[in-house]
Formats: C-alpha cells, sequence, structure tokens
C-alpha cells in the first residue's frame, strides 16, 4: 500500500511546477507599501481632538482605527496610539502620513510594511490617481462610481448603508405643519434622484433601515405623488415660505436640495434650497451661523451612516441623532426588540412626517489590481488594511 | 387513426396525474423537512393573523418571496401556512369571495428570515410578522463519475489552523475531535450526538502569531505544531499532552510546492487514494483570494487538466486542504463569510451518484 502510494505521489510530482510562479495570487503574501489617498485634511489623530467637519471626523475615525487596539465605552477610540496594527511613523499634519506594520499587534502583524496617506486629495485627483495606478486605496464619491468603473477602476461597493433624509427641524403642532410636511414627503421624485444625481448608486428610502438590514423596508412607500402632493397643498390655506438647508460643502446635498425645491415648487409648495455650513459647526438646531450672518432654516438634508448592521442598533443610533433635531420623543428600544418593535418604531416616526428619508446609499472605493483581500467593510466596520496585501506580480 | 388521440389521452392523463402525485409528494416530503423553528414560527404568524382577522373569515392568499428562500421552499411554507391558518378557523378563498386579503411576504433582514403578513380589511391594514434564524447554507456536490461530500464536523469564531478526529480507545463507537487554533489546543468527545469539551490547552507564544498562521496536526505522531510551538502527548489521552513553545519550528510541507491545473498554480490541494479506479485523485481549491466564496474540486493525479467531478461550493475561502491518514478524505477548513465563523469539515469522495 505504501508503494502505491508512493507511485501516486510519483505521478502527482511529476505536474509539480518546478517552475511556477514564486507566488500564487491566492495566499497572502507579506510586504510592501499600500498607497492611500483621502479628501480630507486630518490635522491631528488624538482621539480627544474635535475634527473641523463631518468629513475629518469620519477619515480620523478610519486612521485612528488602525493606531487604537480597542475603543472606549463612548466608541471612541481608546488606549495607547500604536497598539492597533499600524504605527505613525511619519506626519504632516493635513498632508501626509506613513504608518507602519506593528510587529506585536495583538491580531497579528498586518501583511503590508506601511500606509502612505495622502490628504486633501479631491475626488477627481483620487479617481484620476486610481486611473493611472498612483495611488492603491481611495474613497469615492457614490455617484462617481460607475464613471470610474467605466474608466478602467476597480471599484468596491458596500450595500447601501448611508441615508439621505430630510430632517424638520422646527416640525410645528399643528395639522396644517403636518399637511406641509405630508405634501413635500410625497412630491419628492427619489427614483430620480437615484437614477440621475446618484447615477443609479443607490436606492430610494422609504423607511429609516435599508431592506437588506431590516426586511421590512418594502413597507414603505417610495412612490412620488405630485398629484396627492398638489391636493394636500390645496387643503392647506397659506403655504409657508420654507428654506431647505444643505451643508454647502457637499455637492451631492446641494443637488438633491435644488432638485427636491424643483419638485416641491411643481406641487405648489414654496421651498427653496440653501447651504450652510456642515453640522459640525452648528451651534443651534434651526440656526447657521456663519460669519456676520444668520440663516434660519426650516429643515435639512442630513447624511447617516449605519452603526451596525443590525437594524435594532441602526435604528437606536439614528433616533440618537434625529430625534433631538425633529423633537421626536421615542423610548429606546430594549435589546430584546423583535423585527415588529423595530417596525412598528420605524413607522412611527415616518408617520410623523417630521424626517423624510431620501435615498440609501453605498460606500464606494477604488481599488488597485495588486491589492489583495480586500473585504467590503460592513456598516460598523473601518477600513481593513491590516488584512489585505499586495500581490507583486501586480505592481504599479 | 381515432386511436391516437385517444391513446394520447389517456397517456396524458396518466402522465399528469403521476406528476401531480409527484409534485404532491415532493412537497409533503420538504414540508416534512422544515427544522421545528420554521414551523413553529409559522404558526406565529397565523396566530398572529387570526389576532387581526376574525373567526371564520375569508382571505385571499397571495404569496410573495423577497429572501434566498428556494421557490420550493416557499411553496412548502405556503402549504404549511394554509393548514395552520384552516386549524385557527381562517379559510383561504379566491380573491373576489374573500372578506380581506393577506399578502404574504418571506423576507430576510441582517438577523435572519422576516416572515411578514399584511392585512388589508377594507381600509384597515394590518401588519404582523415572524422572524426566524436563517440556517447555514450547507451544500454538497452531486455529480458523476465522481461526488464529493463535505461534512461539517465543527465551526468556531476563532480561526481554526487543524483538526483531526481520532476514536475514543476509553468509549466504543465514540470519537475525539482536536482543534488546533492560535491560541489553544483543544479537545472534545462525543458522549453522545454534540461534542463536549474533555480539555482546553492554553498555547503561549513569544509573540504576536501570524496573521495567516499556519500549522498541523499529526494524529499518528501525537503532536500538533506551530511556527513556534509544539504540543505532544497520546491525543487519546487529552490529559497527557502538553504544549511547549519552541523557536521557529519548520513544517517542510509550508508553504507547499504549487501544483499547476488548467494553468493555473494551485498551493493548496489534497492528493488521494483511487476510489473508482486505479487513478489517485487531486481535491483541488478554487481561484479567488480570501475574500471569496470558494469550491473544491476533484482532479484525475496524473491529468490535473481534466476534472473528474463537480465542485462543492463553500461560502468562503478554504483555507487549508490536507489529506487524512485514511488516504480516502481530506480536511478542510474554510471561512464561512456570511456568518465570519471558521469551519472544519470533511471532505470524502464516492464513486458515481
Amino acid at each position: 500500500m505504501k508503494l502505491r502510494l508512493c507511485l501516486y505521489l510519483a505521478a502527482i510530482s511529476a505536474v509539480l511546477v518546478a517552475a511556477a510562479p514564486s507566488h500564487t495570487a491566492k495566499r497572502p503574501r507579506y510586504g510592501g507599501t499600500l498607497q492611500v489617498e483621502i479628501g480630507a485634511t486630518v490635522t491631528s489623530l488624538d482621539p480627544a481632538v474635535a475634527a473641523a467637519n463631518p468629513e475629518e471626523a469620519g477619515a480620523k475615525a478610519e486612521l485612528d482605527a488602525l493606531l487604537y487596539d480597542r475603543r472606549g465605552e463612548d466608541g471612541t477610540f481608546a488606549g495607547v496610539a500604536g497598539s492597533g496594527a499600524f504605527r505613525v511613523s511619519e506626519w504632516e499634519a493635513g498632508k501626509r502620513a506613513v504608518l507602519t506594520a506593528n510587529e506585536d499587534y495583538r491580531e497579528g502583524r498586518p501583511f503590508v510594511d506601511s500606509v502612505e496617506i495622502q490628504m486633501g486629495r479631491s475626488a477627481h485627483d483620487r479617481v484620476l490617481d486610481l486611473e493611472l495606478k498612483k495611488t492603491d486605496f481611495a474613497q469615492i464619491p457614490a455617484e462617481q462610481a460607475r464613471p470610474a468603473a467605466d474608466h478602467g477602476v476597480r471599484v468596491s461597493t458596500s450595500q447601501p448603508n448611508e441615508l439621505l433624509a430630510l430632517v424638520f427641524l422646527r416640525g410645528g403642532p399643528g395639522i396644517e405643519a403636518a399637511r406641509v410636511r405630508e405634501a413635500i414627503a410625497r412630491c419628492i421624485d427619489r427614483a430620480a434622484i437615484v437614477n440621475f444625481i446618484l447615477q443609479k448608486e443607490g436606492e430610494p428610502a422609504g423607511g429609516l433601515l435599508p431592506q437588506w438590514s431590516s426586511g421590512t423596508a418594502f413597507l414603505f412607500s417610495t412612490e412620488t405623488s405630485a398629484r396627492s402632493a398638489k391636493e394636500i397643498r390645496s387643503q392647506i390655506s397659506a403655504s409657508p415660505k420654507l428654506v431647505l438647508g444643505y451643508d454647502s460643502a457637499d455637492r451631492l446635498e446641494q443637488s438633491v436640495a435644488e432638485r427636491i425645491a424643483v419638485n416641491a415648487k411643481e406641487a405648489g409648495i414654496s421651498l427653496t434650497s440653501r447651504g450652510i455650513s456642515s453640522p459640525g459647526n452648528k451651534p443651534a438646531h434651526g440656526t447657521d451661523i456663519r460669519p456676520g450672518e444668520a440663516v434660519h432654516v426650516d429643515a435639512r438634508l442630513v447624511r447617516l451612516r449605519m452603526l451596525s448592521p443590525l437594524p435594532r442598533v441602526s435604528l437606536t443610533a439614528f433616533i440618537e441623532t434625529l430625534g433631538p433635531m425633529a423633537g421626536i420623543v421615542d423610548s429606546p428600544l430594549p435589546q430584546s426588540a423583535s423585527p415588529e418593535d423595530v417596525y412598528y418604531c420605524e413607522r412611527s416616526i415616518i408617520n410623523s412626517g417630521l424626517i423624510v428619508p431620501i435615498v440609501w446609499m453605498p460606500q464606494v472605493y477604488g481599488i488597485s489590481a495588486r491589492v489583495r483581500d480586500w473585504k467590503q467593510p460592513a456598516a460598523s466596520e473601518t477600513w481593513p488594511l491590516a488584512g489585505v496585501w499586495l500581490d507583486s506580480s501586480d505592481a504599479h | 387513426m381515432r386511436l391516437l388521440p385517444r391513446f394520447s389521452l389517456l397517456r396524458a392523463s396518466v402522465i399528469s396525474a403521476l406528476l401531480v402525485f409527484a409534485g404532491v409528494s415532493a412537497r409533503a416530503q420538504t414540508t416534512a423537512q422544515f427544522p421545528s423553528d420554521w414551523t413553529n414560527a409559522l404558526g406565529s404568524l397565523a396566530d398572529k393573523i387570526a389576532a387581526v382577522t376574525k373567526r371564520s373569515e375569508s382571505l385571499s392568499l397571495a404569496v410573495k418571496n423577497m429572501s434566498s428562500l428556494s421557490a420550493a421552499d416557499v411553496g412548502g411554507l405556503h402549504d404549511v401556512l394554509v393548514t395552520d391558518l384552516a386549524r385557527r378557523n381562517r379559510r383561504i378563498t379566491k380573491e373576489s369571495l374573500a372578506d380581506a386579503t393577506l399578502q404574504v411576504t418571506f423576507s430576510e433582514s441582517a438577523d435572519g428570515y422576516v416572515w411578514i403578513a399584511e392585512i388589508l380589511d377594507g381600509v384597515k391594514e394590518n401588519v404582523v410578522m415572524v422572524s426566524v434564524t436563517a440556517p447555514n447554507q450547507k451544500t454538497s456536490g452531486r455529480e458523476a463519475p465522481l461526488t464529493l461530500h463535505r461534512k461539517l464536523i465543527w465551526e468556531q469564531a476563532s480561526r481554526i489552523v487543524d483538526f483531526g478526529i481520532l476514536a475514543d480507545s476509553a468509549s466504543d463507537g465514540a470519537s475525539i475531535l482536536i482543534i488546533l487554533d492560535a491560541g489553544k489546543l483543544s479537545f472534545y468527545k462525543s458522549p453522545d450526538k454534540d461534542w463536549k469539551l474533555a480539555r482546553e490547552i492554553t498555547i503561549e507564544h513569544a509573540r504576536p502569531p501570524r496573521r495567516d498562521i499556519r500549522g498541523r496536526i499529526d494524529l499518528q505522531a501525537g503532536k500538533a505544531r506551530l511556527p513556534d510551538a509544539e504540543c505532544a502527548g497520546d491525543f487519546r489521552h487529552p490529559e497527557s499532552v502538553t504544549c511547549t513553545t519552541v523557536t521557529a519550528l519548520a513544517d517542510p510541507e509550508i508553504p507547499r510546492q504549487s501544483i499547476a491545473v488548467q494553468g493555473r498554480p494551485v498551493e493548496d490541494y489534497a492528493v488521494l487514494a483511487p476510489v473508482c479506479d486505479d487513478s489517485p485523485l487531486t481535491l483541488v481549491t478554487g481561484q479567488g483570494d480570501w475574500t471569496e466564496p470558494d469550491s473544491i474540486q476533484a482532479y484525475l493525479g496524473g491529468n490535473p487538466e481534466n476534472s473528474a467531478s463537480s465542485k462543492i461550493q463553500f461560502l468562503g475561502p478554504v483555507l487549508e486542504l490536507w489529506r487524512n491518514a485514511d488516504g480516502k478524505s481530506a480536511r478542510a477548513v474554510s471561512r464561512n463569510l456570511k456568518t465570519g465563523t471558521y469551519e472544519a469539515s470533511i471532505v470524502s469522495v464516492s464513486c458515481g451518484d
């Protein structure tokens, strides 16, 4: 039997590839520098230092997740910088950072030797550098995913996990205010926003949770009904003039706000869109202060990333953020909340008309061909750069 | 000439009857195979529907599938629900004769299945739902002339480096399962159907283990090796096993020399003894990196260009594939990308069917 087995092994050896490449594209390899470009300018990696705007806060959270092993109870990163997968070896605030693999990282040394991060790169430049293979990894605005893919960029798109919603900041009591909100909710052409503004990278949103997370999103209508919006409008004695605020630095929000204003106008509602500074700088709900100017807004667009794929966790976080803005007082969902409990909580918020979901957007990343084992982060996860490796056969 | 149509009619009737019988049998079989939590959930859904409808109320029923359930499963679940509703004196009828409409949607969330009933009675609409844990998808191939079979042995959250199964000398017919991961060597015994932890030995490391740590269990030698640690003893007597730190222990088979299969280098494979004829078999993992579903396929040993079986699919990458000592099967460690758990499976081969 042993002799037979030896013969079999010899037969197999005959097909062993002595000249096979020194690597395969499957099992990870160590080494190399991962080139990363981000749009934000991060001025400090210290978790205790507040970010100037949401873009910086988002980027900082991603970088801190690479440097710190653990988060504190409040979700912020804690412990010693460098306890994570990487350590900072070079730092130019707001411009550039080089992170080096931590040999003693609890979960094992990252595959790449280092990560070099260029900051303040515009979306256009990031896409261009991906096309020219000057970078390995960059986040791309959802609306630019298709054009980038058309230009040969390897694109990784998550499940839609970021909600763009309209929040009425001063909902106001009374039937008429509620009717105005209902009319606006009905007149928004979500399909057009997805198809034209987002270039089909997203989904119309009727509820506060996406279908893949809750399984119940289909129970919330996303249909446009300009006719019923007009009917509702006709029942209101005097239509107020409303101002819809959006983040002036966010071109997507601007496009969506302008589109909503057009939809509202078609329904006979006076709504104008207006750029305001980032929510991070907003001192009070409903009022935005720029130097020498106070801007009143009745509603504003808000982007919300899901904190977890689990519907209860994400809905709870959304309520914590949006509730105070819209004046919604809702008891928190218990740990044991069933899908039915989550649905009815979501339904009661939507029925209030104070929060109008518009679209669900995915996170889109451009990745070079040599990056392997890239796994699109789920709703609660950060960039998994410690787990990727560079295939030397696809060198820059 | 007139006989032909009559014969055809008769034959058609017989065939139709057989098809109906086969269909009913298949559905009955499917229904009987549903997990108990599915049928319990449908019972709860029927209770909830009954709570918002009147006794003896007739309902029109429409079913929609928005989940990963198969059409056959949905058909079977539909039948179970109709039976459950009938037991609660709710009758399913045509839409034109119904007192209320019942739309049932088999949906799916990040938590599992969500089965939703929308009951529209005039202008009043009620929505009720139940949730069900989605089972792990377990697939096995069915191909000729060779068939690969996958038996899932164990799953856990931490990465499995290797595993092995031994007969338990202390107990007739029982087995010992040994799981090696980066931090421990675990022994499980199966006094009944379930594996029960018998002993767990912590493996110390001088520094954090590599992210892609590899190692092996050698049952015959009574050894389990990691790059910087070794456990030794009589694995049939876990209490005799000890683990020690060693310096850079090299396994001559890691990394393995690649073989070429259909022009691509393959590093993860297992050479098995012949099953159907005198040709040895090579089990080979699929292409792609560790972010993708994977597969294992058998190739005839001397000719790795010709597949000898269809693929068996895995819900994530196959991280390790080793030949078992019996030469007839292989042990595969894979990661289920859907659940995030690591799975230890035995892959075996049979002739035909």
